[in-house]
């Protein structure tokens, strides 16, 4: 009986079960960097990811599975290879490329009509806020038309991984959503 | 049963293959789960591997559907897994395109893994990385080949030398960490549990470096010979396999540039004394393959020393030494048999070893060592032991029997004793028992003697004989053979009695058979009863045997009848010459593609040549010979250059493909382009008054072969004309040859006795392109032997690289070039045949001319013997071709007939080498004593 308790306490909070989170955007919009940020906390030089960076890491007591997946247009077609299961997707900005930013619209709504993507939360950093010129959340949020996303939880967060600013913020409100939809 | 099936029915002894669709799905079942349980991964993976081992495959999609489950497997840090997923990765690159999204994933693990993943990581970036992403590894690699760890920095290597072809421009830059990597002695770490059970190195990453370098620098000679100098004397490389390879790489360098073997020579004798075995063989095998190509170069003590290692090399335990040792020495037995007798007595002694392949390479060594004298105790040796061997072994051991019926033609009786012997009582299967009567049947064509005893003992085999492709041959050789032996009636008899009791096949050839008695044999009794057996044979129930009985009954009719058609009636069945079938065949092919009136002209035969009995064993006695010198030489060429073969096989492509560039066109290519040739002549308006073509000669080289302007000559003979073909090949890549004329003049104008009538010259040369300029000439008398100095003149056009046609503009210039002078020589008058027996035909031949020669330069024996051979076109009898090494002087004895009316001549020469030079004395016997006192006085 204490068995059958704990399972489903394991159902519930996710001790066990591991939360599959990809990191996604546009080349150079910081999505490595991001992800060494969350995992060891720290700026690693990084080089343009051909194919994929996986780390796991542990955060408020759950297991994050995070696929940072490379931006460079050869690479973005195998996205999809990798949707499955996702719990949230982490979409990455580079907040002063004001233009590529269609491009970047562009590749979300693609992805996010994806089947498989159709219950994941998503969360997107305007990075790159250090530097100057950078256009502010609510700007990106408006470039990327995300006030059209209806059904799908959403929220944008300004930030800065070179400074450490905001990923937490964002983060913090991505497990949230997940803990309440898993509830 | 195709490879698929049979390595599935090979595989179900060793149990059962996996289906391939459960474990696609279980593999894209597991791999997606999350968390991953890596334990049950890696079976899958392992199950995965083995049905991709077995040959199994994937479409493309399934493949990169599993390429991204598995790719899915790196979110799991175990290494046992890891490294299951760099292997599966390795095999699924060969199907899916897409494995360079694994890169990023991959280069963390060759900075950040453990060393026990590393080199699998490293390994696997060999087939993800391209020209452009090789780039962004390169500092990777180069730190990972200064690793210490041995596998690490061998990996490493690997994996720079098979990036190589990809990306050039990175790995050039890896010479000095490369360099390094064979210097530095690596040692894996020391782990105090188990140091005593393990070595503590191979030293392997010194031969994965040495062949890396060398991958890099091969072209640049200077380079190489510091590399060897600097590690060839010391101790300083500890890998085995490594000082092979620089033994190899030796062995390149001097068969390029064949000078630099003197400087060698101390350290090859330093080699042969080496503690390793491999490299005594490898030092001896470079040593008598160079003495093979470069005789005189080699220093006789050294290459004493080298037999004399390979000999003490028989008598080593280990099996693959011995069987080695004797694969070098089967190779010069054939070349130079005398060097190969001192190690006789431990060749016998092999006879008896347990390995078979060990005992039948011996025995072949001793047949062709054997001399006249140890040839009958061998072949009674060999008898005993044939019956134990399997049957290919049985057959390699025929083989070598053949070839000495060809080397000892006195010995026959023992030697067609021994083929009797086997063929009769040996048990084997077709091939076996093919190759036994191919060897009876050689030795009836190459050893007149012996014909009666060998036909006689094949009626006696095809009386009992199960299988119908060899008693059809015997059948057919009995019917050759038959009638001009002295007991006619007995074949009959044999071949009639397979009329009676074998099936249709064999009853058709018989008929054939027994026809060719009725009419080649002036015997009427004979003929009559025959005659009688035919008219039976016509009431066969079998169609062919009836039709050809019928045939054949009407084909003696007429030639007894010594009607105008019997001549026919003879020529049908007794054929006296054979068409050449390589130009048959390539006639009939183009007559069939061509189809130009739907097959309303008939074809035509009659520019096919033609090959009389005689020359038609010429030429197949002439090939055997060749087969047997080339077979040696490119044997022995074969593992020299070709380094690393067993390590990588690209490795030895690569290197196969750089050595062998210069132009090597083998025998069957040489007889086609002759013919090729004669048939563009024959069918050009120009010549089709001349007649005839009544010979060719060989293709004579003008320049060097790595001219600009590349010339060969061809000299084609006509009755009353002749025609010289100049082939030009233009080297040069941007500049084409506008109206190329080679004019010829003879070296004394005054006495010419050549008329020139017309040139047909080039129009355009384009780059890389081969066409032939012509001249005709017409001759007073038949045989004209006269030299020529050629210049070819034309005008160069610089080609626009766009439209491959030259600039408007460009007049071009005049310009010259010289060429080698071409000889047209009594030779190219002559055309080798065969004789059975040389001595009695020689002593027959009315006109007598004598000539003697002395030949100042240094040169060998064998040089001058090959240099007759070629010069006279004869072919060389009774073995004489081979100049004995040892011993300063030889006979050479040539047959060949006139090619304007076949008229015999036959040569003795008799060559003495002394301090002076070699003295020739020159005995030619001849019908036409014109011909022959030209071939005698126009030797050299």
């Amino acid at each position: 009986m204490g068995n059958y308790f704990s399972s489903m306490f394991d159902k519930l909070w996710g001790s066990n079960k591991e939360i599959r989170i990809l990191i996604l955007g546009l080349d150079g919009a910081g999505k490595t960097t991001i992800l060494y940020r969350l995992q060891i906390g720290e700026v690693v030089t990084t080089k343009p990811t051909i194919g994929f960076n996986v780390e796991t890491l542990t955060y408020k007591n759950l297991k994050l599975n995070v696929w940072d997946l490379g931006g460079q247009t050869s690479i973005r077609p195998y996205w999809r290879c990798y949707y499955t299961d996702t719990a949230a997707v982490i979409f990455v900005v580079d907040s002063t490329d004001k233009d590529r930013m269609s491009t970047a619209s562009k590749e979300l709504h693609m992805m996010l009509q994806e089947e498989e993507l159709q219950d994941s939360a998503l969360l997107v950093f305007a990075n790159k806020q250090d530097q100057p010129g950078a256009l502010t959340a609510s700007e990106v949020s408006k470039e990327l038309n995300l006030v059209e996303l209806k059904e799908r939880s959403w929220s944008i967060v300004a930030s800065s991984a070179i400074k450490g600013e905001g990923i937490t913020e964002g983060l913090d409100w991505l497990i949230d959503v997940i803990k309440e939809e898993q509830l | 049963m195709s490879t698929r099936t049979y390595k599935k029915f090979e595989a179900s002894d060793s149990g059962d293959i996996p289906d391939k669709m459960t474990i696609y799905q279980d593999c894209m079942n597991q791999f997606n789960e999350s968390p991953v349980n890596s334990k049950r991964c890696r079976t899958l993976l392992s199950r995965l591997l083995r049905l991709l081992a077995n040959g199994e495959t994937f479409t493309e999609s399934e493949a990169t559907a599993l390429f991204f489950s598995v790719s899915k497997l790196f979110q799991h840090q175990n290494d046992s897994l890891r490294q299951l997923v760099y292997l599966a990765i390795k095999e699924l690159s060969k199907i899916s395109q897409d494995v360079l999204m694994a890169t990023s994933s991959i280069m963390k693990d060759v900075q950040n893994g453990s060393d026990l993943i590393k080199p699998n990581a490293i390994r696997s970036l060999t087939v993800v990385l391209d020209e452009t992403t090789a780039f962004s590894a390169e500092r990777l690699l180069k730190s990972a080949m200064v690793s210490k760890h041995p596998t690490i920095s061998s990996a490493a290597i690997a994996t720079c030398y098979n990036l190589l072809p990809v990306s050039e421009q990175t790995i050039k830059r890896f010479s000095n960490e490369a360099q390094e990597a064979i210097v530095d002695l690596k040692y894996f770490p020391q782990d105090p549990s188990n140091t005593e059970f393990y070595p503590n190195s191979t030293f392997i990453t010194q031969y994965h470096a040495l062949g890396l370098i060398y991958e890099l620098k091969k072209n640049d000679k200077m380079a190489l010979l510091k590399l060897v100098n600097q590690f060839a004397g010391n101790n300083s490389i500890k890998s085995q396999i490594a000082k092979v390879q620089l033994v190899k790489i030796v062995s390149e360098l001097v068969n390029k540039d064949p000078q630099l073997f003197t400087q060698f020579q101390p350290l090859f004798n330093n080699w042969l004394g080496n503690k390793f075995e491999s490299i005594q063989l490898e030092t001896a095998k470079l040593i008598t393959n160079f003495h093979a190509t470069h005789p005189r170069l080699v220093a006789p003590q050294l290459f004493s020393i080298a037999i004399a290692t390979l000999q003490n090399l028989l008598s080593v335990p280990r099996v693959a030494t011995r069987f080695s040792a004797l694969r070098i020495l089967n190779r010069l037995s054939m070349v130079t048999p005398d060097h190969v007798a001192v190690c006789n007595p431990e060749l016998e002694s092999l006879i008896n070893d347990s390995n078979r392949n060990i005992s039948t390479y011996a025995i072949t060594i001793l047949l062709k060592t054997g001399t006249a004298k140890n040839i009958s105790s061998l072949i009674s040796t060999i008898t005993k032991f044939i019956h134990e061997v399997s049957d290919d072994f049985k057959i390699i051991i025929i083989d070598a029997v053949r070839t000495l019926s060809l080397n000892f033609p006195q010995e026959w009786k023992s030697i067609l004793n021994f083929l009797i012997d086997v063929l009769k009582n040996g048990e084997g299967g077709f091939k076996f028992k093919n190759n036994i009567v191919e060897a009876i049947i050689d030795v009836v064509a190459f050893v007149p003697q012996s014909k009666e005893m060998a036909l006689e003992n094949l009626c006696d085999f095809i009386e009992d004989c199960e299988f119908n492709e060899i008693l059809v041959r015997v059948l057919h050789l009995l019917g050759k053979e038959g009638p001009t032996a002295s007991n006619p009636s007995l074949y009959v008899r044999h071949i009639y009695n397979r009329v009676v009791l074998e099936n249709s096949i064999i009853r058709s050839a018989s008929v054939i058979a027994l026809s060719k008695f009725a009419i080649s044999k002036n015997d009427t009794s004979l003929r009559e009863s025959i005659v009688s057996l035919l008219k039976r044979i016509a009431n066969d129930k079998d169609d062919e045997v009836r039709d050809r009985a019928t045939i054949a009954l009407k084909f003696i009719d007429t030639s007894t009848a010594n009607e105008p058609t019997s001549s026919l009636a003879d020529e049908l069945i007794h054929p006296t010459s054979a068409y050449d079938l390589a130009s048959l065949e390539s006639k009939l092919s183009s007559y069939l593609s061509e189809n130009n009136d739907s097959f309303k002209t008939p074809f035509d035969v009659t520019n096919i040549r033609k090959y009389s009995d005689d020359e038609l064993k010429a030429i197949n006695l002439k090939r055997k010979q060749e087969q047997l010198q080339k077979g040696t030489f490119e044997n022995g060429m074969e593992s020299s250059p070709k380094m690393a073969k067993k390590s990588d096989n690209k490795y030895g492509k690569r290197i196969d493909s750089d050595t062998y560039s210069s132009p090597n066109i083998d025998e069957q290519q040489q007889e086609l382009l002759d013919t090729k040739y004669s048939d563009e002549l024959l069918s050009m308006a120009e010549f089709q008054n001349f007649g005839k073509l009544v010979n060719s000669s060989k293709i004579v080289a003008l320049t060097e072969p790595e001219a600009e302007f590349v010339v060969r000559g061809i000299k084609h003979i006509f009755k009353d004309h002749v025609v010289f073909q100049f082939n030009i090949t233009n080297t040069l890549t941007d500049v084409a040859l506008d109206n190329v004329v080679v004019s010829c003049n003879p070296e004394e104008p005054e006495e010419s006795q050549l008329q020139e009538l017309f040139i047909i010259p080039i129009e355009r040369l384009l780059p890389s392109a081969e066409a032939s300029c012509y001249i005709a000439y017409s001759k007073t008398e038949d045989v004209v032997t006269e030299s020529f100095l050629n210049t070819i003149t034309f005008t160069t056009k610089e080609l626009d690289p766009q439209t491959n046609e030259p600039f408007e503009a460009d007049e071009g210039f005049q310009d010259e070039y010289e060429i080698d002078t071409l000889y047209l020589s009594t030779g190219d008058y002559i055309k080798s045949s065969f004789i059975g027996n040389f001595t009695a035909t020689f002593d027959e031949l009315p006109n007598e001319e004598v000539a003697v020669y002395n030949i100042q330069e240094s040169i060998t024996l064998q040089e001058v013997v090959d240099k007759l051979i070629t010069s006279t076109s004869c072919l060389p009898l009774e073995n004489t071709q081979f100049v004995h090494s040892d011993t300063n002087s030889h006979i050479l004895k040539l047959f060949g007939k006139s090619a304007l009316n076949g008229s015999k001549v036959a040569l003795v020469i008799k060559l003495i080498k002394s301090s002076k030079g070699i003295a020739l004395k020159a005995q030619g016997k001849a019908e036409n004593a014109t011909l022959c006192s030209d071939l005698v006085n126009n030797l050299i």
